[in-house]
C-alpha cells in the first residue's frame, strides 16, 4: 500500500493486556493464581482453597434477582412466533441435557428442547466426533460443548459461526468467572444431574447482559478495550495513585479503573497480565451490578477464567464517589483484604481529587467524542483502530447515517474482521463496496483498521483519507490510549 | 499449503423417504439407497435417524429456507430435499492436516477449505442427472413399487458415484454454467439453417442442441435441461468418445468417391457402425421439461469432427436403422463442412488465454443465461487443472457465498497472506471474478488493472455502479 506502514499510532513496548488474536484457541487458560500464593507465600493450600470455594455459596452476593418461579401457563413457545423471531437464542444446559439458561422464556417450559440438542451432541460424539454447527435457511445452529456444560446459540444475525463459537464461550466464561471452572467440574463430577441454577441464581441477568453487551460493542469482535480519552499525564497520576496506595498491601494483582464500558487506567502486579476476554467480563460485572452503584463497596469474589479457571480473586468494587462515576476494581489474591482495601481506595480517592483527576475524568465521560465529519474527514463515515501490541482500540462517535442504523455498522465490521482472520486463509487487506457503504480493512503486523466511507469512494481517495487517518491518530495516540503499563 | 494434507472423501451417501411408515425396528424400510454398502444397517438407520432428528429439530424454530449442512470437527454432511419427503444426504471426511506440538502430533481438520454451497451443488447435480435419465424419485416410485425405485437408485447412483472427483469441486459446481463459443454472423447462420431444415424435414425431432468442442452453439431445450444435459456431454459422454475415436482415428467414411464431400459423421448415442447394424440397438431415453410436464425422449448424439449434435426425438416413436441410416446421410456432409469452417474460423480469431503463470486469470458466470468463462481452468471437464494458486479459487468461492450481502450490486478486493490478489464485482446476476499475483501492486494498481481487463473482456458488458 502507498501509505507508510512504520506508523502504528498507539504502540508500545510494554502492555498491561495479554494481546491476542481473536479467534484463537478458546480452550487456552492459564493458572496464575497459584504461581502468585506461592511466590508470596500466601497461607491457604490449594486444598483449602477449593474448600473456601465451596463455602461460598452463600457469598456470592450476585444473587441480586429472585428466580421468577414459573408461572401458570405451560406455553409451547415453539408455536410462539415472537419468541420464534427473536435473532438469537442461546441455550445453556448439563451434559445430561438439564436446563441451565435460556436468553428468552422460561427455560422450563421446553425442558424437552433441552433433551434434543444434549442428544444431537452426544450422537455426534458417539462417533468420536463433535458436533460444531447446523445450517438452515437464515438459521444458523452452533453448538459448543466444554465439559461439563453444552452451549447452543439458535442465530438468524449474519455473525458466522466462528462468531458466535466466541459468543458462547464468553457466555461459559461468565458462569466459570461465578464458580470456576474447577468447582464447576467437581460439581458435576459427583452428581451428574444437578441443577446448576441453584447456584447461578442471579446470574442469568449476567448472561443476558453479556450477549447484548457482545452484540453491540466492537471491543468484542476486536478483541480489544477502548479507553477514555484523557491527556496522558492525567492518566499517569491516576495510575501513581492506584500504585501508591495500594504499595503496602500485599498481593494485589490488577488495579483496574474503569468508566462506561472504557478504561481509565489498568495497574498490573510485574509478570501478570489480563486477557481482554477477562476484561469485557469484569466491565459486564460492573455494568450489569446495579447493586455498585448504591452500596459504598463490594467484596466479590471473581474468577477470571483466562487468568486461573482454578480459583477466585477477590475484588474490592466501587464506584469513586458521588461526583464521579468511575467504578474501581482491586484485585487481590487474598480473601480477608476487604479493610485494607477499602482504606487504600479512599486514599486513591483523596490523592485524585488533590490531583483535580476526578474533574478530568467528568470532564471526559461528558464530551462527546468528534464523529469522523467533525475530525475533517467528510468521505470517511466511521472506523475502528486497533493497535495490536496493546490490545487497545477507538472509535468516533456515530455520525449519520449510523447514529440510528449502528446494527448495519457493527455487522460490516464483524464481516470484516472474519474475512481477515479467517483462520485459513487470512488476508492482509480487504476493499470492498456496495451501494450502500464502501468499507477498508487493513492487518498489518501492528495495527488493524477498519474504515467505513461513502459507497462511491475511488480507492485512491480511500488510501488518501487512511493515511491521513493514521497520523490524526498518531498526534493523539497519548490521549487516546494508555501507552504505558505500570505496575504494582 | 502442507504436502500431507488429506484429501477430501466421501464418508457416505444415502437417500431415504421420511414419510415411509416405519415400526419400531423396521426403520431400515425408509432407506431407498445407501453407500457404502460395507456399513451395515445398524449404521445405516442410525445415520438416517441423527438426519431425520435434525430435520425435526431445526424445523421448529422455522428457518426461511431449507435444511442445508451439518458442521462437524471431522466431517461435514450435506442435505437436498428435491422432491417432498425424499431426502438426499452426502457425508464427507474433512481434509486434515498431521501439525506436530510440543513434540505431540495432532490432526487439524480444515473445516474452511469445505465450502457448503460446491457440496451441495454437487448433491443437486446427482439428482439431477438421475432425474435426467430416470425421471423423477415419486414418479417411479408411482408408476412401479418401492423395489423398483431401490433398484433404479442403486443401479444409477452406485455408478455415478465413483465418477465423483471430488477434490477436485469448485466455483464451477456452483455455477454449473455452459461454456458458449462466439461465433461470426456466417458461421452462427450456417448452424441455425442446418438445425432449421433438420427440424423441418424431420418433425420427430422436437429439438436440437448444438456443440463445438466443450462449447455450446446452440440449444432449443429449456435452459435448466441444457445444464444438465451439458454437463452430461462434456463430462462423461463426449470424453469417453474421444478416447475410442483417438484409438481408432477419425477417418472420413467413404473415401471411395472423390466427388462427394467429405463425410466424417457418426452416431455416438445409436448404432454404432450403420453398415453392419441390423437393429438400433439401445438408444438412450431421458426425461424432459421435469418441472412442469415431463416427457420422455429419446436422445441422440451424432458427431462429425469436433462438432456434436444432439437430437431430441419424441420418446414414443419407433425408431429404425433407415432412419439412422437416412439422418447420417443428411447430417454428415453438412455438419463435415459446417465443423471445418468453424474449426477454421477458431484459429483465426480466437485467441488462446496467455499461459504465462503471472498473467491475471478470471471467471465471469452470468446467471441469466448460465453463461461462464474461466482463464482459470484449463479445460472444461474439471480434471482440477487450475492456472492459479488454489487458495485463491477458494477465496472466489467465498466471496461468492457472501454475495448475498453486497446486494445488487458490489466489488471487492482482498490482498492473500501470500500476495495474491483477489477481485470480485457483482451486478444484476452477473460475477466476475480475477486472480492478479502482482507483489508490490497498490489496491490503486490493482483496481485500474481490472477496469483494464473489464474493458478487453468484457465488451459492452455494463457492471453497476463501478
Amino acid at each position: 500500500m502507498a501509505t507508510n506502514c512504520e506508523i502504528e499510532p498507539g504502540a508500545a513496548v510494554e502492555s498491561a493486556l495479554v494481546t491476542t488474536d481473536s479467534y484463537e484457541n478458546f480452550q487456552q487458560m492459564s493458572s496464575s493464581l497459584e504461581e502468585i500464593k506461592n511466590s508470596n507465600y500466601a497461607a491457604a493450600t490449594p486444598e483449602e482453597f477449593l474448600d473456601n470455594c465451596n463455602n461460598l455459596d452463600n457469598d456470592i452476593h450476585l444473587t441480586c434477582s429472585p428466580v421468577t418461579s414459573s408461572s401458570s401457563r405451560d406455553e409451547d413457545y415453539l408455536q410462539d412466533e415472537e419468541w420464534l423471531s427473536k435473532s438469537k437464542h442461546v441455550f445453556v444446559l448439563s451434559s445430561a441435557g438439564k436446563p441451565i439458561y435460556s436468553r428468552y422464556g422460561n427455560e422450563d417450559r421446553f425442558a424437552s428442547y433441552f433433551g434434543i440438542m444434549q442428544a444431537l451432541v452426544s450422537f455426534v460424539q458417539a462417533d468420536d466426533d463433535s458436533i460444531r454447527s447446523i445450517h438452515a435457511g437464515d438459521r444458523k445452529f452452533v453448538f459448543l460443548f466444554k465439559e461439563p456444560l453444552i452451549l447452543v446459540a439458535v442465530s438468524k444475525t449474519e455473525e458466522c459461526t466462528i462468531q458466535l463459537t466466541a459468543q458462547l464461550n464468553y457466555v461459559f466464561n461468565q458462569i466459570a468467572s461465578t464458580l470456576t471452572l474447577s468447582r464447576l467440574v467437581k460439581i458435576y463430577e459427583q452428581r451428574r444431574n444437578y441443577d446448576l441454577r441453584r447456584l447461578l441464581t442471579g446470574v442469568d441477568r449476567f448472561i443476558d447482559h453479556l450477549l447484548d453487551f457482545s452484540e453491540n460493542e466492537p471491543a468484542f469482535t476486536l478483541g480489544a478495550v477502548q479507553c477514555l480519552p484523557l491527556a496522558a499525564s492525567v492518566r499517569d497520576s491516576i495510575s501513581t495513585a492506584i500504585v501508591q496506595s495500594c504499595s503496602k498491601i500485599k498481593n494485589v494483582v490488577f488495579g483496574i479503573l474503569l468508566a462506561k464500558s472504557q478504561l481509565i487506567t489498568l495497574v498490573r502486579m510485574k509478570k501478570y497480565y489480563i486477557h481482554p476476554h477477562d476484561l469485557h467480563l469484569i466491565f459486564n460485572l460492573v455494568q450489569a451490578s446495579e447493586s455498585f452503584k448504591t452500596i459504598e463497596s463490594c467484596w466479590a469474589p471473581l474468577c477470571l477464567p483466562r487468568f486461573d479457571s482454578s480459583g477466585f480473586l477477590y475484588g474490592h468494587v466501587s464506584y469513586l464517589a458521588e461526583d464521579c462515576q468511575a467504578c474501581l476494581l482491586l484485585l487481590t489474591v487474598e480473601g480477608d483484604a476487604f479493610h485494607s482495601l477499602s482504606e487504600a481506595k479512599q486514599r486513591i480517592v483523596e490523592r485524585l481529587r488533590r490531583g483535580n483527576c476526578l474533574e478530568a475524568i467528568n470532564a471526559s465521560l461528558t464530551t462527546r467524542e468528534e464523529t469522523c465529519m467533525e475530525m475533517g474527514f467528510p468521505e470517511l463515515r466511521h472506523y475502528l483502530y486497533k493497535c495490536k501490541s496493546t490490545a487497545q482500540f477507538y472509535q468516533p462517535t456515530k455520525g449519520a447515517p449510523y447514529s440510528i442504523n449502528c446494527k448495519r455498522l457493527l455487522n460490516l465490521y464483524k464481516q470484516a474482521h472474519y474475512k481477515l482472520h479467517c483462520p485459513t486463509r487470512p488476508l492482509k487487506l480487504l476493499f470492498e463496496r456496495n451501494g450502500n457503504d464502501a468499507l477498508l480493512a487493513w492487518d498489518t503486523p501492528g495495527f488493524e483498521l477498519y474504515a467505513v466511507l461513502e459507497p462511491l469512494t475511488e480507492t485512491s481517495s480511500a488510501i488518501t483519507t487512511v493515511g491521513r487517518l493514521l497520523s490524526w491518530i498518531k498526534k493523539r495516540e497519548d490521549k487516546l490510549f494508555q501507552l504505558n503499563a505500570p505496575t504494582f | 499449503m502442507t504436502a500431507n494434507k488429506s484429501d477430501i472423501e466421501l464418508k457416505n451417501f444415502f437417500i431415504f423417504n421420511s414419510s415411509y411408515d416405519s415400526k419400531e425396528g423396521e426403520e431400515y424400510n425408509k432407506v431407498l439407497y445407501y453407500y457404502p454398502p460395507t456399513d451395515d444397517i445398524n449404521t445405516q438407520v442410525n445415520n438416517v435417524g441423527l438426519v431425520e432428528a435434525i430435520i425435526k429439530f431445526t424445523g421448529n424454530f422455522k428457518p426461511d429456507g431449507p435444511l442445508n449442512s451439518l458442521h462437524t470437527l471431522k466431517k461435514r454432511q450435506l442435505y437436498f430435499e428435491p422432491e417432498d419427503h425424499y431426502w438426499m444426504v452426502m457425508t464427507l471426511n474433512l481434509p486434515f492436516m498431521n501439525k506436530s506440538r510440543n513434540g505431540s502430533t495432532y490432526l487439524e481438520y480444515v473445516e474452511e477449505e469445505v465450502h457448503d454451497s460446491i457440496y451441495k451443488a454437487v448433491l443437486k447435480q446427482a439428482y439431477s442427472m438421475y432425474r435426467l435419465f430416470s425421471g423423477t424419485y415419486s414418479s417411479t416410485d408411482q408408476q412401479n413399487n418401492v423395489a423398483a425405485l431401490r433398484s433404479k437408485l442403486d443401479h444409477f447412483y452406485s455408478a455415478y458415484l465413483k465418477t465423483l472427483k471430488l477434490s477436485n469441486c469448485d466455483i464451477l459446481n456452483v455455477f454449473s454454467g455452459i461454456h458458449f463459443l462466439p461465433l461470426d454472423k456466417q458461421n452462427f447462420l450456417n448452424v441455425q439453417c442446418f438445425i432449421n431444415a433438420l427440424e423441418c424435414n424431420y418433425p420427430i425431432i422436437k429439438n436440437v442442441s448444438f456443440l463445438f468442442n466443450d462449447s455450446l452453439i446452440w440449444s432449443g431445450i429449456e435452459p435448466d435441461d441444457t445444464q444438465v444435459i451439458y454437463q452430461y456431454l462434456i463430462s462423461t459422454l463426449l470424453p469417453a468418445n474421444i478416447e475410442t475415436e483417438l484409438q481408432g482415428g477419425s477417418i472420413p467414411r467413404n473415401p471411395s468417391s472423390p466427388f462427394s464431400s467429405l463425410h466424417y459423421g457418426r452416431f455416438i448415442t445409436g448404432p454404432s457402425n450403420l453398415k453392419t447394424a441390423d437393429s438400433v440397438g439401445k438408444v438412450p431415453k431421458i426425461y424432459l421439461n421435469n418441472e412442469k410436464d415431463a416427457a420422455v425422449y429419446y436422445f441422440i448424439v451424432y458427431r462429425a469432427l469436433n462438432a456434436s449434435i444432439c437430437l431430441f426425438i419424441n420418446g414414443d416413436v419407433t425408431l429404425t436403422v433407415e432412419l439412422f441410416k437416412e439422418l447420417d446421410e443428411f447430417m454428415g456432409p453438412k455438419l463435415s463442412s459446417i465443423a471445418s469452417d468453424i474449426a477454421e474460423y477458431c484459429t483465426r480469431h480466437i485467441i488462446p488465454p496467455n499461459t504465462s503463470d503471472s498473467s491475471p486469470r478470471f471467471i465471469y458466470f452470468n446467471k441469466l443465461n448460465l453463461a461462464y468463462k474461466s482463464t482459470v481452468h484449463l479445460d472444461h471437464r474439471q480434471t482440477g487443472n487450475i492456472a492459479c494458486n488454489k487458495e485463491a479459487v477458494q477465496i472466489i468461492a467465498d466471496m461468492n457465498s457472501k454475495k448475498d450481502l453486497l446486494g445488487y450490486a458490489g466489488e471487492t478486493i482482498v490482498k492473500t497472506m501470500n500476495d495474491y490478489w483477489v477481485v470480485g464485482k457483482v451486478s444484476n446476476l452477473r460475477e466476475f471474478y480475477v486472480v492478479l499475483q502482482h507483489k508490490n501492486a497498490s489496491l490503486i494498481d490493482i483496481s485500474d488493472e481490472v477496469k483494464k481487463i473489464c474493458d478487453s473482456e468484457l465488451k459492452g458488458i455494463f457492471f453497476h455502479p463501478m
